[in-house]
């Protein structure tokens, strides 16, 4: 059970960032009971998680608000929280490259330093809200290095969300010259930043698709935007989709964590 | 440059506990500067130094009270920083036992987890008063394992310590009935450093190289010069220095550099 926080310098975003860092090792339940001996080792190599956080969230929201660490124990995966300030994952448009950060550089940094697994089927990527869409975009951005996405109560259609047009939009209305960071366009339409549209182009490009899973509650304000995102995808790839009692909380992210990991293990 | 702040659950100490560990890696200086960062690659494996606190201290002392990352980084040598209580080093007799973790548990789990070299070469510890007793004693409980010992103000007559303390010339938080069986019975055992190198000596096994510093004003200075001539007349391969200085953390940030030069450092990654 290593909980590690770990502040380096990025060099995607020329700036120190901070990143936990989960390792299931044995645990005090492991010593009493006479098991997990195995749990690390000269060869051992773990099977890891990207998770990420919402708007307004940062690296530390995953184990202050949700028992992360005890699931990735009880999984036996390891779990790698960064932080992306409110840049939608994003490499922004004035701003720090938030996507190459998690998609790329972060990979191949812990890989280098920890006994993560670089096989793709090995390794997957969640996030809860702005994360569950910045799951999707650097998941099917970098599909060869991601073997499935997780979104929970994820904001998967963006330009919904921006605009309005949904009953609670203003919770998650971001600050309108925040968004002319992110990028140069009104709409993420016809964009790469358009889940839909980089979900075909990836299709198109002959590229391999991530095994999607999404998650939402079926009172959460986000909810509309999951419902259009899955019918169209879903046309085009299989979704495995729960919609469940729930509001955008941590209640429905820390019992929809459990389920991300269950479907995680029986990949 | 990364900062790992780990929390692990100990199954030698039956609790969890604090390590503190730097990793060089390519910084805002070597960027600035145009330095080759060649070194940090996949597969690249880091020489390690275990760096121990002293009494009253923890695993954040060496990080908050010096420049310890810096240095490591300039030197590429990944820094270990555990905890260890007033426990002096020992495997306490009506307590924990620190000695196994730090000489047997936390090798293992830190070269598992980090790209650490598992080479005696490659391998050193040093620490400060209560932690320059230990690096010595680490070192030559374990001599297969650690190339290199440095002990800054280090309490390395353990004996004469023990005694000062007793008659309050030295103050300290240690509790010997806890830490030893029979607290009047040190001499001889392996917690009496020059016993335990005497006995290492005759057994025919590899010996640390040691390093021992101390201010001239220290309060510990009388016990170095002990432990000095101590030392030299049991044979091992020991490196002296004084410089003005009293016991603090002036004294062990300017000199733990001195021991990072002292160090047979690649200055760079190592194949293993």
């Amino acid at each position: 059970m290593a909980h590690i926080q770990c502040n380096f310098f990025s060099q995607a975003l020329q700036k120190n960032a901070n990143v936990i860092i989960y390792l299931p090792t044995q645990d005090a339940d492991d010593y009493l009971f006479g098991t997990g001996n195995a749990k690390y080792g000269r060869s051992r190599v773990y099977k890891t998680l990207y998770l990420l956080h919402g708007s307004y969230g940062d690296y530390m929201d995953w184990t202050r608000l949700a028992n992360a660490d005890r699931y990735a124990q009880e999984h036996d995966i390891a779990v790698v929280m960064p932080s992306a300030e409110n840049s939608k994952y994003l490499n922004m448009y004035l701003g720090e490259n938030y996507m190459d950060y998690i998609g790329k550089e972060l990979p191949e940094f812990l890989g280098t330093i920890f006994p993560l697994s670089d096989k793709r089927e090995n390794t997957y990527i969640a996030g809860l809200s702005m994360g569950g869409y910045g799951a999707m975009r650097i998941g099917l951005e970098f599909p060869e290095r991601f073997g499935a996405i997780c979104s929970l109560s994820g904001g998967l259609d963006m330009d919904m969300l921006n605009t309005g047009d949904t009953t609670e939009a203003h919770v998650a209305k971001f600050d309108k010259n925040y968004m002319k960071a992110i990028s140069p366009n009104e709409k993420m339409a016809g964009t790469r930043d358009d889940l839909l549209y980089l979900l075909k182009a990836q299709l198109d490009a002959g590229k391999p698709i991530p095994k999607l899973f999404m998650a939402c509650g079926t009172e959460d304000f986000i909810f509309p935007s999951n419902e259009k995102f899955y019918a169209e995808a879903s046309k085009l790839v299989p979704i495995d989709y729960t919609r469940a009692p729930g509001v955008h909380d941590w209640k429905f992210w820390d019992c929809h964590l459990q389920e991300a990991l269950d479907w995680l293990a029986k990949l | 440059m990364a900062f790992f702040q780990v929390n692990f659950f100990s199954p030698t100490l039956r609790f969890g506990t604090d390590v503190n560990v730097v990793i060089p890696t390519p910084n805002a200086d070597e960027l600035m500067n145009h330095k080759d960062t060649s070194y940090f690659h996949t597969g690249a494996k880091y020489q390690v130094l275990y760096l121990l606190h002293g009494s009253y201290g923890d695993y954040s002392d060496w990080m908050r009270l010096t420049s310890i990352e810096k240095y490591a980084q300039n030197h590429k040598i990944a820094v270990v920083m555990p905890s260890a209580s007033n426990s002096f080093y020992q495997d306490m007799y009506r307590g924990s036992q620190y000695l196994t973790y730090l000489t047997e548990e936390l090798p293992e789990f830190i070269e598992s987890l980090f790209p650490v070299s598992r080479k005696r070469e490659n391998t050193f510890v040093a620490g400060l008063s209560m932690g320059g007793y230990g690096a010595w004693r680490l070192a030559l409980q374990k001599p297969e394992q650690y190339a290199c010992a440095a002990s800054l103000s280090g309490a390395v007559d353990f004996l004469g310590t023990v005694e000062a303390t007793k008659h309050g010339e030295i103050s300290g938080p240690f509790k010997w009935e806890a830490l030893f069986e029979n607290p009047d019975a040190i001499e001889g055992s392996d917690a009496d450093l020059f016993a335990l190198a005497a006995k290492r000596k005759a057994e025919g096994r590899p010996l640390p190289k040691l390093f021992q510093c101390v201010g001239t004003e220290d309060f510990t200075y009388n016990i170095n010069q002990n432990a000095r001539k101590q030392m030299t007349e049991l044979g091992l391969d020991l490196t002296y220095a004084e410089h003005p200085g009293i016991h603090d953390w002036d004294y062990w940030d300017a000199h733990i550099q001195d021991v990072l030069n002292w160090l047979p450092l690649a200055e760079s990654t190592v194949a293993e």
